[in-house]
Order: structure tokens, then sequence, then C-alpha cells
């Protein structure tokens, strides 16, 4: 007969409980010999498992054999060139591209990008943001950590994001803090920080910025969308609000963040 | 490329040969290159492990559907030494090599529904959130394989190894 507990502390045991539940479980754990013996059972399996198991890298080989398979699907003979990020052809439109160096930087891109849908030019990554803004305001997928707290959503994305924005609660100039998420682009785990006005929400984006360039301000479906950079952090702000509305916001971050940096 | 070492695991532990997975990765990197398109969330390697799962199941469908001719049982020697590194001195190196040995064999005598979630939470390091997408199962059943998952392997465990000593009951 297994202690009623049992799942409670295999979620525990894989970081998938909160800070309140997890004091709850460790008084429990304490007390319950069983789920003591689970705790270590969980811990010498995962290490066993990830000590004896691990196989290394995919053979280079398939490594090869993929690429060159992505070559011809991408219809150039090109050599592999995905390693290098293409900068060729950033400030040209890409149906320049047709023939030579440039098609293979194309080619290239498309290969170094394959799975990161950022993409090399600010069309379709703005697509990628509005798309972003749109999902996230479906049930569920506004936020992965929800707090009103800057110091809980600031740590939050030290292990989910590669980048630490500015995050700030504005509620005294109206702009409420609701929470954080990870999102994909540029190749990157941007943070996504979420902030309220009203019947609005506004998306901030932050990710490391490249050489590329974004318009500061444009319209995309219906979307307000702002960019801006403070030292190497590329923000984006996205939302449904007025241009009033959305820039006031990006004012205050831009403040925050330009004192961040000294 | 991104993920391919995650992938190739993954299909490997799932098809139980090497070159059937290096079939299904390479076959999940030209859908997911086609499907681009497809990913519409921001967890890439989740998408892309749920396209490795996919062609894995048409792989084996297709391989049943040939299973006139008896297919080659998995064989057991090539997938268990594969992984093993240089041989220092033998007598340490065999008990370690036992050792692994049998969690390759335990590991691989799971059940595929268990041992996809124990691999995907144990070496991704994936959330529950993350398996339940890739495995196609809600969350809860994400848990309770995984807890069947470890009590299994303790237990074939315990009773492959009796002579070690264990804190367990």
């Amino acid at each position: 007969m297994q202690c009623a507990e049992h799942y409670r502390v295999q979620a525990y045991f894989d970081g998938e409980v909160d800070a309140v539940s997890a004091v709850d479980i460790e008084r429990h754990a304490e007390r319950c010999a069983e789920c003591r013996a689970l705790l270590e059972h969980l811990a010498s399996t995962r290490e066993r498992i990830r000590r004896d198991l691990e196989f290394g890298a995919a053979p280079p080989q398939l490594r090869a054999r993929i690429a060159r398979m992505l070559d011809q699907e991408a219809g150039v003979g090109a050599p592999r060139g995905a390693a290098r990020r293409p900068t060729l052809w950033r400030n040209r439109p890409f149906w320049l591209g047709a023939g030579g160096g440039v098609g293979a930087a194309l080619a290239a891109s498309l290969l170094f990008s394959l799975l990161s849908p950022s993409l090399s030019f600010p069309g379709p990554l703005l697509d990628e943001v509005v798309a972003a803004h749109v999902r996230s305001l479906m049930p569920e997928h506004l936020t992965d950590v929800v707090s009103t707290d800057r110091h809980t959503v600031k740590p939050w994305f030290a292990g989910h994001a590669d980048v630490s924005p500015v995050v700030a609660d504005f509620a005294g100039q109206g702009y409420r803090l609701v929470g954080g998420r990870a999102d994909y682009f540029d190749h990157q785990r941007a943070a996504v920080v979420v902030y309220e006005h009203g019947p609005h929400f506004i998306n901030v984006f932050t990710w490391v910025a490249s050489e590329r360039t974004f318009p500061d301000l444009t319209t995309r479906s219906g979307y307000h969308v702002a960019f801006w950079r403070v030292g190497n952090l590329q923000y984006c702000a996205v939302s449904d609000a007025g241009w009033d509305e959305v820039l006031a916001l990006v004012r205050l971050l831009r403040d925050a963040g330009e004192r961040d940096q000294r | 490329m991104p993920h391919l070492d995650a992938a190739h695991r993954f299909a490997r532990w799932l098809s139980r040969s090497g070159s059937d997975a290096d079939d299904v990765v390479q076959e999940a990197f030209l859908r997911a290159f086609r499907g681009f398109d497809g990913l519409r969330g921001s967890d890439v390697k989740g998408w892309l492990l749920t396209i490795v799962r996919n062609c894995h199941a048409t792989a084996l469908k297709q391989q049943q559907r040939r299973a006139a001719v008896p297919l080659p049982q998995e064989d057991d020697e090539q997938f268990s030494s594969a992984p093993t590194a240089s041989t220092p001195d033998p007598e340490s190196a065999s008990t370690a090599d036992d050792d692994k040995r049998t969690l390759d064999r335990l590991i691989a005598a799971l059940p595929q529904e268990h041992r996809e979630v124990l691999l995907l939470r144990e070496l991704e390091d994936m959330s529950y959130r993350e398996i339940a997408a890739v495995t196609r199962v809600p969350i809860g059943t994400v848990m309770s394989r995984l807890a069947r998952a470890r009590a299994a392997l303790r237990v074939k465990w315990l009773q492959e190894t009796p002579g070690e000593p264990r804190a367990v009951r």
C-alpha cells in the first residue's frame, strides 16, 4: 500500500510544485518513512539514468546525412555554411537573392534557423511577435509565472529565458504587472513580461539584439508594435491598446532599463 | 542543427535500434523542415520530439505490415555496447558495465508509454506539461505513467541486483 501523498512527493521531486506546497511536502516526508524512501529512490534512479544512459551526441554521419538532405530540400546544392550567421542580405529584400552567394546564404539561413522560428527578415519576426501576442490571450497561455511581484517574475526568467529583462510594476501609472513567460524568437528563448492596462494586455518581449534593425513603430494585423533597444537588449511591445497607451509604457520601461544599465 | 542529439536519443530509445533510429530522425527533420509553419508554440524541442515520435509510430506500422518476414529481433548486443566508452581496468569496469547493461535492458523492457515519459523527464529534463504535449496525454496521465515506470524499474532493479546493498525496502 502506497502513501496517498506519493504523487505529490514525485511532483515535488520533479520541481512541479510551488514553494508553499514544497514546504508542505517536505514536512510530510519528515514524518513519513515511506515517502522518504521514495525520494531516495527517485534521486538514485535519476542519478543512475543520467550517468549511465546518456548517449551523447548523434553520430556525425547522421548529422551529415541530414544536412545533405536539407540542402537538397532547400533546392540549393551549395555547401553548408549554416554555422555562419548570414548578414550579407540583411538589408536587401530577400527576393534579390535569386542567384549566387545570396541564394546560398538564404539556404544557409534556412538551415540555421530551421528550428527556431525567428527568421532573418523583420516581416516574419513581426508576424511571430504578433502571433505570440494573440496566442497569449487564449486561456492559460498568458503567463507561465503569474505574479504581480517583480521579485518573483525576474528570477523566474533566469531558468527559462536567455535574457534578464527589465521587470517592474507600474500599477501606479496604470500598468499592472501580470506575470512572465518564455517564447522562442531570433534563435533564443525570449523573455516576455505581461502588463495589464484597463481592458488591454501588453506583451513586452525581450531578446539579445542582433544587427538586425526594426521599425520603431509599426502596425500589424491591427496590433501596435513598438521596438526599442537598451544596451544589448532588444525590446518589443505588442498590444491592441492605443498608441498613446503603448508608448507611455514604452517610455516607462525605457527609463527603467536605462537606470538598470547604469 | 539544434536538438539533433535529443531527437536521436529519443528515437533510439523508442526504436531500440541504432539504424532504425537514424532513419526515424532523418524523416523527422525532413517533416520538420517541410512543415516548418506547423510550429505554433514556443517549445521547439518538444515540437521536434513530437515529430520524432510520430515518425517512429509510422515506421513501426510499416514494419508490422511487412512482418510476414520475421524481423531481426532488437540486437541487444549492438544496442547496449555502443554507448560505452573506453574500457579502463577490467575489474571495476565490468561491474560498472554490468550495471549499465542491466539498466539498459530494464528500461528497454518497459512498455513504450512508460519508457518515453521516464526518458523525457530524466534525460531531456522536460516538464510534465512539455511531456504531456509530446505524448499527447493529460498531465495526470504523465504523472501516473511516470510513477509506474519508476516503480517498475525499482522492483526489477532490486530483483536483478540482489547482492547490492539498498537503502530501500
